[in-house]
């Protein structure tokens, strides 16, 4: 069976994390390169935390730096939810690679001028990195299969009232995305706040006893202090939806909408504006992923962490 | 029973016109008056079908006329809902009442000194007289009790994919009102497209046969036939959803929530932003009503429409 070539492009964060061990585990995919951004945290730190997931959980692929900020604006990171390191909690291996000496936005364009196939783009966090791909090589738009995002929300936001972090972040790179014309599929709030999972499955998890899950396990225990503060049953695993609609769409619900980013309201900036009613009768540019049979998601996160078991066996 | 002072602000409209006999029949209020807006269609005609709908249900309280124009902003008209004239082309009998030489804006003024306090106002249109109320009268805030409106949502919008139509005329106007001080009930779309009647259910009205069910049955054509075509169950009662909010909130669930207008954005102009889940945590100004019981909400429907 063909693989689906990705790039995996985050800012770990936990919930990216957790979604690098669910995309390295799938037999389904081929990674071919990871990027960081700016986002959960400083560059420095989100890109020092993608080489230790990497180490992590055995992922030798060529890793690139994004950049600094956002494309217009100053960088939002988010110390409350992942800690100073953006990743606190359990210990982490040095990193087993150095970055490429090339920018992450290159790195993707070298990936996706070499291969033969288009490749998936999967940005988990602030699509800085994907905006600029899009702005500085449009030639390689047919090379890109499909941007599978973690972003957004058609009906709610959570760092500000209509938007979620990932878009607030780099509301001008989202702009740019959803305007492309390249397929998109959205995990936004809509369905990532539906996929918790809750302390039982973690100890699920922790069970497995290898290396990786109890990482896994510890990831989830830090991620669900924050939350269950905020009165949520569980952790919400965002980032690991991005992966899932690539890996197990069959578990998702989704449906097409016309999505558009506003990036200038006092209140609106970085909500993503889907148009239910077709009023402005424009093709749909986005798959939105709505909801989600959750237990067959928990069981799909305890499948990838037991994977790290018969790897390490 | 006490009942309570009340002013119904309107662009008088097909549920704006449904909203008007149901008032009219809701024992919780004492009506005051109407006064009317640019909204729906153009301000002589809101006045005019206002007057006209209270000659056909025989009440003689007085219509004010209110603003021609959103405060800021070109007036963007429904005509695709409601038909040229507001009422789907249907012609009621003209009313030989005059309209008073007093603005809307400066009779709710008037009207809210003399009730001390105990006023509401259910605005069912744009907010722009409201809007101009509480920028000519600086204590006006603390002299009205409560504003229940229809209009905003927290999920879609229908005249762009952001925004509801009521504030996306005169987004200007709905910012002044959210951020006046007086508590805001917003029934929006996220209430109001779960507040619709179907086919069949407009038809048991019509069914009643005095001459008020039988204009409800007729008005609703349009809206009913628009519905129907984009895929919805029934024609949503948005206006008449606010009124029956404000006579009695038992059959909806209301969250208290602090709410905003986006007045810039241009992708999201007239967005009522609504803190219900954010961690940003707004001071709350307000509420936002998100679910009715449907089937109770027309039985109230067609039991006030029965007592003509």
């Amino acid at each position: 069976m063909n693989k689906i070539p990705v790039i995996l492009d985050g800012d770990p964060g936990h919930d990216d994390a957790i979604a690098w061990v669910l995309a390295n585990a799938s037999p389904l995919l081929d990674i071919r390169a990871c990027t960081s951004v700016c986002g959960n945290q400083t560059i420095e730190k989100t890109s020092y935390n993608s080489m230790r997931v990497m180490a992590l959980i055995g992922l030798n692929v060529p890793f690139a730096m994004g950049r600094k900020k956002p494309l217009l604006r100053e960088p939002i990171i988010a110390p409350n939810v992942h800690g100073e390191t953006g990743l606190d909690g359990p210990a982490l291996p040095e990193p087993a690679i150095k970055p490429e000496p090339i920018d992450g936005v290159e790195l993707m364009a070298k990936v996706l001028k070499e291969s033969a196939e288009p490749v998936t783009l999967v940005p988990t966090g602030p699509l800085t990195n994907i905006g600029a791909l899009l702005l500085l090589y449009p030639e390689l738009k047919p090379k890109i299969a499909r941007i599978s995002l973690m972003g957004g929300g058609i009906y709610f936001g959570n760092w500000t009232p209509a938007a979620e972090f990932n878009i607030l972040v780099d509301p001008e790179a989202a702009n740019i995305v959803f305007r492309s014309g390249v397929p998109i599929t959205m995990s936004g709030l809509d369905v990532t706040e539906e996929a918790l999972v809750f302390p039982e499955d973690f100890e699920r998890i922790r069970a497995l006893n290898n290396p990786v899950a109890t990482v896994v396990a510890e990831w989830l225990d830090f991620f669900y202090k924050f939350h269950r503060g905020k009165g949520y049953d569980g952790a919400p695993v965002h980032d690991a939806l991005a992966v899932t609609a690539l890996v197990k769409p069959e578990i998702l619900t989704m449906k097409d909408y016309y999505v558009q980013v506003e990036t200038a309201g006092d209140f609106t900036t970085g909500m993503t504006i889907a148009d239910h009613f077709g009023v402005l009768r424009q093709q749909p540019n986005a798959t939105v992923v709505l909801g989600i049979d959750r237990q067959a998601f928990v069981d799909l996160l305890v499948e990838a962490a037991a994977y790290y078991g018969k790897v390490a066996g | 029973m006490n009942r309570i002072p009340v002013i119904l602000d309107c662009d008088t409209g097909v549920d704006d016109a449904i909203a008007i006999m149901l008032i009219n029949k809701l024992p919780q209020f004492n009506l005051l008056a109407l006064t009317s807006v640019a909204g729906n269609v153009e301000l002589e005609k809101t006045t005019n079908n206002a007057l006209r709908v209270l000659e056909l249900i025989k009440s003689d309280i007085p219509v004010y006329r209110g603003a021609a124009k959103p405060i800021f902003r070109e007036h963007v008209k429904a005509v695709y809902i409601h038909g040229e004239n507001g009422l789907g082309g249907i012609e009621l009998p003209q009313t030989s009442h005059v309209v008073p030489g007093i603005t809307a804006w400066d009779y709710i003024y008037q009207e809210a000194l003399k009730w001390q306090g105990e006023l509401e106002i259910i605005a069912i249109g744009p907010l722009t007289n409201l809007g101009l109320a509480f920028i000519k009268y600086k204590q006006l805030p603390e002299l009205i009790k409560r504003i229940v409106i229809m209009g905003g949502s927290a999920s879609i919008g229908n005249v762009t994919p952001a925004a509801e139509f009521n504030i996306y005329v005169d987004p200007e106007a709905a910012d002044i009102v959210f951020r006046s001080g007086v508590p805001v009930y917003m029934c929006g779309l996220d209430i109001t497209m779960k507040a619709y009647l179907t086919a069949e259910e407009i038809s048991q009205v019509g069914a009643l046969g005095t001459k008020p069910a039988k204009f409800f049955q007729e008005v609703a054509q349009g809206p009913l036939n628009f519905s129907l075509r984009i895929g919805l169950a029934g024609m949503s009662l948005h206006d008449p959803a606010a009124v029956l909010y404000a006579s009695d909130p038992s059959i909806f669930e209301t969250h208290q929530v602090g709410m905003r207008v986006e007045t810039k954005g241009p992708l999201s102009i007239g967005r009522t932003v609504t803190d219900l889940y954010s961690d940003t945590q707004w001071q709350n100004n307000g509420f936002i009503i998100t679910d009715v019981d449907r089937k109770a909400f027309y039985q109230k429907v067609i039991a006030l429409m029965s007592q003509y």
